[in-house]
């Protein structure tokens, strides 16, 4: 079975099998066959071993590439992985940082910043529930982008949400103590 | 005596584990929000005391005396936050015949105030940062404001006079800020503490923040502590706080100590207070304001001096009298650092990232301490500030707390929410963080030019992972479930099927 793998910026295609015996999978990674082990720990993590794993000759050209990975050094590793905001992502948790995954493409923009990347109207969206504790424009101010729009009280913080691009205030749909929940949208320009 | 603590999360923690170890009641108090909190687990008993928004629940002080009548609690402690600086709230349990854990009402009401406050350490022969000598509330006009404020001089600052934790507080670098400055500091100062009024404060260049911890008893004996850094701030807020300070010499350290007495003589406080200092770079200081509670990087000081000051808190509100060597105190043993790990996401701008903590597994091991205030399932509320927990290392010098800091950050597990962990991991690595070259603007300037991932991964543990989701992915289909032994049925399950065998 084979899955793409999006993460820090780069798509691998991964295959697994069942390897030679319990908790052992047979994995290709970009072509680099693999014996690995591993076993879920409760509902969030994942212990991984990278013990005898590398034909002779790959291990020959991974060291003249300057590879001093995991696959030539045999390890055990605990990692935690937890279901994400959308579909097909996963947050995956490790030595202290922790990085969204993309699961065969199934990645959406994420849902603080859908209009981005949008042509035309863009909504401004609370990222979080809050309070609208002041809002700096009107239908019809022209505003540049970075300038500020709507300030948010959220977990005791005032947060500015900003334009994400130039252009003209089409609508304002909140006004000062107005609570909002998430995913809501305050302004709209265009 | 029985202490109700008038407080959530990691501090009202550490005040049950303080009760405890002394052998004393704790009464926890609860929101909607925090029904389940760790807090409430741990105290003796729980009142519920309102809806979860802090006006209607934690900032009620009728219903926080409520439950100490229920309780038939003996005392409060309000930790820091909430009503820890309420001169109303310490008049109310003095009313009522409670104990109040913390300084006399006069003395929060006149240390509360920053411009009053100002006036104390001028009284008692402290350097005060040049500013306005009277507070701006609001039927003051803004040709008021806007002279007052030329005649401080820019940059400056507006501050709440009411404030604390950075709230209420803006830079403003040249006049055509002010106003919306005085705007948002006023509205921030409002909503966090029922007070709009503001005052200026002259902005100095490149100050370290500096702060001398005290105690003080009723016998009029007052004990400073080895000074806490805390100038690694974002916007204002403390974020990693470490004692000794690099910049503190023994001499300097006699003389802020000094200086910090004299102003706590000058308002016979009693209990745990901190003096807050500018230190400039050319060596001078000044008094920036008072903090009349415990503080949340007590911890440091604790490791450094090995006093209990949550326990000393307790005794001189019991009317014993302090018995801590003056050296002890004031003489560093070794080096310590905190981190407060928040539910943030450094690479979103620290924007607060709420939700469920799936699992949290703190860090251990020799020299490290957690005040944590979040367990496995619990909900992190969008209605507080949202700390989950601070992890603080001590070492017998700087450099190794830093490397012990960045090994305990490394086991930290929080899993369902960001967190600033991958952020004090990075910091950690800094150069000028290792060095100690930083001041209140350091991590604001490096923070505005940075905008890589703080999580960035090596190429070799991006492969591992990937290959890690791979097989989990793999294991959550049909051929991948049946072929391993860590997805076994619910042993719960399994013990129901083997009862309902037993026949």
């Amino acid at each position: 079975m084979t899955f793409e793998i999006e993460l820090g910026g780069r798509t691998r295609s991964v295959s697994v099998s069942r390897g030679d015996g319990p908790d052992r999978y047979s994995v290709t990674i970009d072509g680099r066959p693999l014996q690995v082990g591993a076993r879920r720990i409760g509902d969030f993590s994942l212990v991984v071993l990278t013990d005898s794993v590398q034909q002779a000759g790959e291990h020959a050209a991974d060291k003249a590439n300057g590879r001093n990975d995991f696959w030539n050094n045999p390890v055990t590793r605990q990692l935690f992985l937890m279901p994400g905001g959308s579909p097909g992502e996963i947050l995956v948790t490790f030595e202290g940082r922790t990085s969204l995954v993309a699961l065969n493409g199934r990645r959406r923009g994420r849902a603080a910043d859908p209009a981005v990347h949008a042509e035309g109207d863009q909504a401004v969206i609370a990222p979080m529930p809050g309070r609208v504790v002041r809002v700096l424009v009107a239908p019809g101010d022209e505003v540049a982008t970075g300038q500020g729009l709507v300030v948010v009280e959220a977990m005791k913080m005032e947060n500015e949400l900003r334009a994400p691009k130039s252009g003209r205030v089409k609508d304002v749909s909140v006004s000062a103590g107005t609570p909002v929940d998430a995913g809501k949208v305050l302004v709209v320009i265009e | 005596m029985k202490i109700l603590i008038a407080n959530r999360g990691e501090i009202a923690v550490r005040l049950i584990r303080a009760c405890r170890e002394l052998g004393l009641s704790s009464v926890a108090v609860y929101s909607d929000a925090d029904r389940e909190a760790r807090h409430v687990r741990e105290a003796d008993e729980a009142v519920h005391i309102g809806p979860s928004p802090a006006d209607r629940s934690y900032l009620r002080i009728e219903s926080i005396l409520d439950a100490a009548a229920r309780t038939r609690a003996t005392a409060v402690h309000p930790g820091y936050g909430f009503l820890a600086e309420n001169a109303a709230f310490a008049r109310a349990c003095r009313d009522a015949e409670l104990t109040f854990i913390g300084p006399s009402p006069e003395a929060i009401a006149l240390m509360g105030s920053k411009t009053a406050a100002r006036g104390v350490a001028m009284r008692a022969g402290v350097p005060v940062v040049p500013g306005t000598e009277r507070p701006f509330d609001a039927r003051s006009t803004d040709e008021e404001i806007a002279a007052a404020a030329s005649a401080i001089g820019y940059p400056l600052l507006v501050k709440a006079v009411a404030g604390g934790g950075g709230k209420g507080m803006r830079a403003v670098d040249s006049p055509q800020m002010l106003a919306s400055a005085v705007r948002s500091a006023r509205s921030e100062a409002g909503s966090a503490f029922g007070d709009t009024s503001i005052y200026f404060e002259r902005r100095l260049r490149r100050p370290r923040h500096i702060e001398i911890q005290l105690l003080g008893d009723n016998g009029g004996t007052i004990i400073p502590f080895v000074e806490r850094e805390c100038s690694i701030q974002r916007r204002h807020q403390k974020v990693v706080e470490e004692s000794p300070s690099i910049a503190v010499t023994p001499e300097l350290r006699r003389q802020l100590a000094a200086a910090a007495v004299s102003i706590a003589r000058e308002v016979h406080y009693t209990n745990a207070g901190t003096i807050e200092f500018l230190l400039d770079e050319d060596g001078s200081f000044y008094f920036l304001e008072m903090n009349t509670r415990l503080q949340v990087e007590h911890p440091v000081t604790e490791l450094v001096t090995g006093v209990d000051l949550v326990r000393w808190q307790i005794e001189i509100a019991r009317g014993e009298r302090i018995d801590v060597n003056f050296d002890q105190a004031l003489t560093p043993r070794g080096h310590a650092i905190e981190c407060r790990i928040y539910a943030e996401d450094p690479d979103s701008g620290f924007m607060p990232s709420p939700g469920v903590v799936r699992l949290i597994r703190p860090a251990s091991g020799p020299g490290v301490r957690d005040d944590g205030g979040v367990s496995d399932g619990y909900e992190i509320p969008v209605f507080y500030d949202s700390l989950i927990a601070k992890l603080t290392t001590w070492a017998g010098t700087r450099d190794q707390a830093i490397a012990r800091m960045a090994r305990a950050l490394r086991e930290y597990q929080v899993v369902g929410v960001k967190t600033t962990i991958p952020f004090f991991l990075w910091l950690m690595r800094q150069p000028d963080y290792e060095a100690g070259r930083f001041e209140t603007t350091f991590l604001d300037r490096i923070l505005a030019t940075r905008s890589e991932s703080f999580s960035a991964f090596t190429e070799s543990e991006e492969e591992l992972l990937s290959v890690a989701v791979a097989i989990d992915a793999f294991l959550r289909t049909s051929a991948g479930a049946s072929h391993t032994a860590g997805t076994l049925p619910n042993v719960w399950l399994q013990a129901a099927r083997r009862e309902a065998l037993r026949g």
